[in-house]
């Protein structure tokens, strides 16, 4: 069993919890489970009704789905300090995805049930949980009219801001999971740019020599057709005649 | 004395009036005096690029060849019909005219009857050069070798063949390329369009340099850009900056460097 003090440190890490005072700290901790994992144990499946969010203290998951021939899809892996099924806790859908510890993983279980009680005990937290969910909002409206913009560069041809702009995660070590997952879709987003832009580069390298025949008894033929009317001798005496008078005026 | 460029391509489809229509657009913005003449009577096209349409079309070549008019009344200062697209709108100071041909199904069946008077359509592309000054006259013709056609390269200073880059648009050059040095064409330039991007360019350029001695001046990349564009507007004024304008440009500077 765990100090309850580690807990409190786990929780106090949280965006939503961070300026929780002692007292609520105190009760939420208390109302906090610790839940253990061996490798390969799934905590919960997609679809799956959630009643709980989940916080990692030890270990590492993997969030998984299935592509539409049902072999699973690793969408993300997440370790010590992140957190899991928040969403589930609020909007009461389904689970989006299924979560299955790599490792041996202690985890944290607030029940929603609990979450609410505290909600309704301590109406601060709901501001924070509603301001944490604005400035998320508004990140990812920012990074969306990036992309957009990216797009739309894209679109017509234009690569040239994979070369200027910043293509890599962050590293620091306060950034939130949130941001993780943003940084993580626009290095996706770069590389799939530098991709597109390689083998676009590569089709223009891959140059073809034009093969043609032209059929030059069919040319002499159709030529002398042409050139052998009463229109065509009249017309070039005319034409020579023209000429001569053009370059006179000059 | 303005000189007189023909564009011309043995099949119909080589993007043959909107290469012209850009061509005298951009002349133009040099800020030449430049007149453009459809002598494709029998599929005229090329007004609709310069915003001319059957409400607002006044005059025409047409009328000029059964005798209803001068020459110069047929003459359309492209300026004065700019309003709505972009393109056009940036020769709204540059003198550029138009001679279109009628578009009307009657006027078309009656010259396709009755056929063009050589003599006259002659004497009014010499008029028109004189009396608007014209530093260029672009000639677009119809495909083939007709005879107004085989006329219009006749009498032109200048002979741009266009052609894709297939053997059906290359047999029917070669035999262009042949009646144009039989008729003394003094200056002769091919105009590739709608190449294929991964084509070797410098390979085309020299095998069709050496197979018809003539300058390759520009080789137009086939674009969806372009089509979706073409006939609602001059593509090159539009987007200067793309490719298929940049080769057009080349054969606009080929064209400005004859002395």
């Amino acid at each position: 069993m765990m100090e309850n003090q580690d807990t409190a440190k786990q929780l106090k890490k949280l965006d939503w919890f961070e300026d929780l005072p002692e007292d609520l700290m105190k009760a939420l901790v208390e109302k906090v489970k610790e839940v253990k994992l061996n490798a390969n144990e799934t905590l919960f499946s997609k679809g799956e009704k959630g009643e709980a969010l989940f916080v990692i203290n030890s270990g590492l998951v993997k969030i998984v789905t299935e592509d539409s021939q049902g072999s699973e899809v690793i969408l993300n892996q997440l370790g010590p300090g992140e957190v899991i099924g928040e969403m589930a806790l609020l909007d009461n859908e389904p689970r989006s995805a299924g979560v299955i510890a790599l490792s041996e993983t202690t985890v944290l279980e607030l029940k929603r049930g609990d979450f609410m009680e505290l909600l309704k005990q301590q109406p601060g937290i709901a501001l924070s949980v509603i301001r944490n969910f604005s400035s998320r909002m508004r990140y990812n409206t920012s990074y969306i009219e990036k992309i957009t913009e990216m797009s739309k560069l894209v679109a017509h041809g234009d690569y040239s801001f994979v070369d200027l702009a910043r293509p890599t995660s962050s590293q620091e070590e306060d950034v939130s999971d949130q941001e993780q997952k943003i940084d993580r879709l626009l290095a996706e987003f770069f590389a799939m740019v530098r991709g597109v832009k390689e083998r676009e580069e590569d089709l223009k390298k891959q140059v073809e020599k034009l093969a043609f025949q032209i059929d030059q008894e069919r040319r002499k033929k159709e030529f002398e057709e042409i050139t052998s009317t009463e229109f065509y001798s009249k017309l070039k005496v005319q034409a020579k005649a023209l000429r001569a008078k053009r370059t006179d005026n000059k | 004395m303005g000189k007189i460029v023909s564009i011309h391509s043995f099949r119909g489809g080589t993007g043959k009036s909107n290469s012209t229509a850009n061509l005298a657009a951009e002349v133009a913005l040099t800020g030449k005096r430049v007149g453009v003449i459809d002598t494709d009577i029998q599929s005229p096209g090329i007004h609709v690029l310069f915003g001319l349409d059957v409400v607002n079309m006044g005059k025409t070549l047409n009328d000029f060849l059964h005798g209803k008019c001068k020459i110069n009344e047929a003459a359309f200062l492209v300026s004065e019909n700019i309003a709505s697209s972009k393109g056009l709108a940036k020769l709204a100071d540059q003198k550029l005219w138009l001679i279109p041909s009628s578009i009307q199904a009657r006027e078309i069946s009656q010259v396709l009857k009755e056929g063009v008077d050589f003599n006259r359509l002659n004497e009014g592309i010499q008029t028109i050069l004189n009396e608007l000054e014209l530093d260029y006259l672009f000639i677009d013709t119809h495909p083939g070798l007709n005879e107004e056609t085989l006329l219009s390269i006749a009498i032109s200073d200048i002979l741009i063949i266009i052609l894709r880059p297939d053997d059906q648009d290359i047999q029917g050059t070669a035999v262009t390329v042949d009646v144009a040095r039989s008729l003394d064409v003094p200056n002769l330039f091919l105009m590739v369009n709608k190449a294929l991007p991964n084509i070797d360019r410098n390979d085309l350029k020299s095998r069709f340099e050496t197979e018809f001695q003539a300058e390759v001046a520009g080789i137009l990349p086939l674009t969806f850009d372009v089509a979706e564009n073409a006939s609602k507007d001059l593509f090159a004024l539009n987007y200067p900056d793309h490719e298929w304008s940049q080769e057009l440009h080349k054969v606009m500077e080929a064209i400005l460097a004859i002395p």
